[in-house]
């Protein structure tokens, strides 16, 4: 959007505005008597957003819920990574959200690329590796063992490999 | 008609709740929202059927609802939201975040969507919880995830919170920053309510008695509501389970 801050009707007297220097109050310029928390534009350098099919151009169609499209539109970079690389993704495309190429720097082929989430139309979320995920987290000797095993050092075909080889082992014997 | 078996606690608060809904509100809940959607659908069917129900989590609605709802209440168009919390205190704050020190959390909650912008813009809340006890309604919470007092120039409904819990229900001027019993339910008294809350709660004396559950109130509920949820795949499988006939 390109705007400095934006008005929220919320937020007063929590704890979260306690702790963040990037949301006050403030009162409305054209009401003085309307007091409102205002949050700072948020700007990232950089954007990486994963879509169900993009094109060489960079046009993208990111998935239906959620504030990708916000999120593109507010960096400076944005890379799309994409299950599928096709001819053309045009507006209108249908089961997803379309970006236009004008707000994407560089695109990556990168299938299973939201595992362990689910991309809809393509996979469901893998739950046995968000259990080890969630059970990694409480601590940080075991999310630093997490990140040794799977992130750290690995490549991303080192990644898929390992987390299919899991979901063939986890997956009950065929008949 | 037969006498009912004895309420749960939840359908003790699904009642309770459905008999304060005014009739042409347009009302709404958040994810993972059981009690407040039977409680809804059961003031649709007796008392407020012109009733607009928003609930997510149901097959019958669909699209970005979340957004909808969120501007909605922003315009000042959505009239009562649910919420629960972990914890409420004396000046009418509560926390859905974290229980112990928010940087080194005991257990760390939902978090503070709801409670931190539809608290604010909705004109009435219900706050359901359901137990009534001295670790739920402390002195102080651990997180202010939303305020019950704010600046006058802070535009908010005015309406006072209302908290249903299996014992009583207890409502929060926001002009006075004071808690208030309004009734206390069957089988308890004023004085049980106020051993198990650990700030003043102001009541009249004597304290009014929640009118208790009526028979048919319970046979809607485990009948016409219950199927109603479970045809349209509106937490089917826990209005099952929850909502028995008998």
């Amino acid at each position: 959007m390109g705007v400095p801050y934006i008005p929220v009707r919320g937020l007063a007297g929590t704890d979260v505005m306690e702790r963040r220097d990037d949301m006050i109050m403030s009162y409305n310029p054209f009401d003085e008597n309307d007091l409102n928390v205002v949050a700072k534009a948020q700007n990232p350098d950089v954007a990486i957003l994963h879509a169900m099919k993009a094109d060489e151009q960079g046009n993208a169609l990111l998935r239906q819920f959620g504030e990708d499209v916000v999120v593109a539109q507010a960096s400076s970079k944005v890379i799309i990574t994409a299950e599928e690389i096709v001819d053309s993704v045009q507006p209108g495309d249908a089961g997803g959200n379309y970006i236009s190429a004008i707000n994407v720097t560089a695109v990556v082929h990168a299938p299973n690329g939201a595992h362990p989430t689910a991309v809809k139309g393509y996979y469901e979320m893998d739950r046995e590796h968000i259990e080890q995920y969630v059970q990694a987290s409480t601590d940080d000797e075991s999310f630093q063992q997490y990140l040794d095993r799977y992130v750290i050092g690995k490549t991303e075909d080192e990644y898929q490999a390992m987390v299919a080889e899991q979901s063939m082992a986890a997956a009950p014997a065929g008949d | 008609m037969s006498p009912q078996r004895p309420a749960s606690t939840e359908e003790l608060l699904i009642v309770l709740m459905s008999r304060d809904i005014r009739d042409w509100e347009t009302c709404a809940c958040g994810a993972l929202s059981m009690i407040p959607a039977a409680s809804m659908l059961l003031a649709e069917a007796t008392s407020a059927p012109h009733i607009e129900t928003i609930i997510l989590g149901s097959d019958q609605l669909s699209g970005n609802l979340g957004k909808d709802i969120h501007f909605l209440a922003q315009r000042g168009k959505l009239d009562l939201f649910y919420h629960s919390a972990i914890q409420f205190d004396a000046a009418g704050d509560f926390n859905l975040h974290v229980i112990g020190d928010p940087d080194a959390p005991d257990r760390r909650l939902p978090g503070g969507y709801g409670s931190g912008l539809i608290s604010y813009t909705a004109k009435r809340i219900f706050f359901f919880r359901t137990e009534h006890s001295k670790r739920t309604f402390v002195e102080k919470v651990d997180f202010v995830s939303g305020a019950g007092v704010t600046p006058p120039e802070f535009k908010r409904a005015a309406e006072p919170f209302r908290v249903y819990t299996p014992m009583a229900i207890l409502t929060f001027d926001r002009e006075a920053a004071r808690y208030a019993v309004e009734s206390v339910h069957e089988g308890f008294t004023i004085d049980d309510v106020r051993e198990n809350t650990t700030f003043e709660l102001d009541a009249p004396d004597p304290c009014p008695t929640t009118p208790p559950l009526t028979d048919d109130e319970l046979a809607t509920l485990r009948g016409e509501v219950r199927e109603r949820m479970v045809e349209t795949g509106t937490y089917a499988d826990w209005a099952a389970e929850a909502l028995q006939p008998g």
